[in-house]
């Protein structure tokens, strides 16, 4: 079964009708834990990005040798290597940016939804079609942390992106992990919202 | 029966695929990576002693090393120091562990290999004979502002709660900490994991000897002041109301991080091993240099 979307709608799809904190409800213990401020949500994103797009492609080009009884321990080996590579040649060339990063790219190995998007898409779609899933759910995941961050940033600590813009601490209880759940229902909420309103128009 | 050989067998391909995948990046990556930690150390060095890119350490400022060495001599144990000499060549003195002169051997080595921790011991072995059994022990940085002693650094890795913790520690000239720094720790985030902040490391920071030998933590909360001393970036302190509040609290025990208290009291021993191994010895070997009129740097 191959996919009849193109490029454009696999990434927005990622990024909208599948967007993997609000549609999918994946990998909720990262979302809830580091989108404290837009920064991490920003640096776990781009970590989540590279891998996932990397680990599609390796799955979608193997997909015809990996055999269906072992398709989850493979897939995490694949999430695995590439973690572990990203990790290394990040430490090696971008020092700085693993100074910040670091912590993110190690904890990526456990995601629920890089092993989902493979058990879903890559292990049946062809390389390009997963590459650009991959990029879709990468930014997908990035810009729903940056939209959590950025409530929970700007009503925890006054702050966007580090500077202080209302001058108080409105409500603290934002930065803390379990705000992150109201947060996020919060936010799904919302998006349901939309969607309704949206079908409601293009229905009328 | 098949069914499970074809299995086992695609499985063990695809892990060995992915350790030659990881294997080959960690080889073309590990000199990098190298590199980046030396980088990094130096720049913790500099800012230890009070040096940052806006206010740069005067050429005056040199960095002379020293590396300890065990040595089986017969049937006892002596310490061994290659030390570099005023004329740019290397020595390596052996001192018994009562504080007695064995030997000087001068050692052949450029400074650039004696940072290779493997050639560095081979030039070692080669120059006292291979037969003595050798082993590195740690290494001392000493830093010299126009010839005169200015601090010591020292290196340093100690157990923690969870695995061993590295640190780097300056010293000045009569032992007293000018500055800890934690390198790596495995240690839980948000409890243990705090050693690294501020308002821990810092409170070690003035520390005279007599305080620091006899050491220990207390389970009592952090007094506000005191705090805001040990922060005093975040809260915008003058230097001189740090000064202030260090010097008030400057005999106080080291006060544990809530939930920590093991890997608080571990940072604790294990600078406390530091500090009074390094004073002693380095006592022993200033006799033995000034005994035996051997001129070093520093």
């Amino acid at each position: 079964m191959a996919t009849d979307k193109t490029s454009l709608q696999l990434v927005v799809n990622g990024i909208l009708n599948e967007n993997p904190i609000f549609r999918l409800v994946l990998s909720m213990c990262p979302a809830v834990g580091i989108s404290t401020t837009v920064m991490n949500g920003f640096m776990l994103g781009i970590a989540v990005l590279f891998v996932q797009v990397f680990s599609s492609c390796t799955i979608s080009l193997f997909k015809n040798v990996i055999h269906p009884r072992i398709r989850i321990p493979t897939y995490t080996l694949t999430i695995a290597t590439w973690v572990t590579v990203i990790d290394m040649v990040l430490a090696a060339y971008l020092p700085e940016a693993y100074a910040k990063m670091g912590i993110f790219v190690k904890l990526i190995v456990a995601f629920a939804i890089i092993t989902m998007r493979l058990e879903m898409f890559a292990c049946k779609e062809s390389v390009n079609a997963s590459f650009w899933d991959g990029i879709g759910m990468g930014l997908g995941f990035m810009f729903g942390m940056m939209a959590l961050g950025f409530v929970r940033e700007l009503l925890g600590l006054g702050t966007v992106l580090g500077y202080d813009v209302l001058g108080f601490k409105p409500l603290l209880f934002f930065v803390l992990p379990f705000a992150g759940f109201f947060c996020v229902g919060l936010m799904m909420a919302f998006f349901n919202y939309v969607e309704i309103v949206y079908k409601r128009a293009k229905r009328a | 029966m098949k069914n499970i050989l074809t299995i086992i067998f695609r499985l063990t391909v695809a892990c060995l695929l992915a350790g030659l995948v990881m294997g080959a990046a960690f080889i073309a990556t590990s000199k990098a990576k190298k590199h980046n930690i030396h980088v990094n150390e130096q720049k913790v060095m500099l800012s230890l002693l009070g040096f940052s890119a806006k206010n740069p350490a005067p050429d005056s400022v040199a960095m002379h090393e020293v590396y300890r060495y065990l040595v089986g001599e017969g049937e006892e144990l002596a310490m061994g120091y290659l030390l570099p000499l005023q004329d740019g060549s290397f020595s390596f003195v052996t001192i018994d562990l009562a504080g007695g002169f064995v030997a000087q051997t001068p050692v052949t080595i450029s400074p650039e290999k004696a940072v290779e921790e493997g050639e560095r011991t081979q030039a070692v072995g080669a120059a006292i004979g291979a037969e003595k059994p050798l082993r590195y022990a740690d290494q001392t940085i000493v830093v010299t502002n126009d010839g005169k002693r200015m601090a010591y650094l020292l290196p340093g890795k100690f157990p923690g709660f969870k695995t061993f913790i590295g640190a780097m520690l300056a010293l000045d000239q009569d032992f007293s900490i000018r500055g800890l720094e934690i390198m790596e720790h495995e240690e839980d985030p948000g409890l243990g994991a705090e050693i690294d902040q501020d308002y821990f490391k810092n409170q070690f920071k003035g520390k005279p000897l007599e305080t620091v030998k006899k050491l220990e933590v207390k389970k009592t909360p952090l007094p506000e002041e005191y705090l805001k001393g040990l922060e005093a970036g975040k809260y915008g302190l003058g230097a001189d109301e740090v000064a202030r509040i260090q010097e008030q609290y400057q005999d106080d025990d080291i006060y544990a991080l809530t939930g920590a208290t093991i890997s608080s009291s571990a940072v604790t021993n294990g600078i406390k091993a530091m500090v009074k191994k390094f004073a002693y010895r380095v006592a022993i070997l200033d006799r033995v240099l000034a005994e035996q009129h051997i001129a070093t740097p520093f």
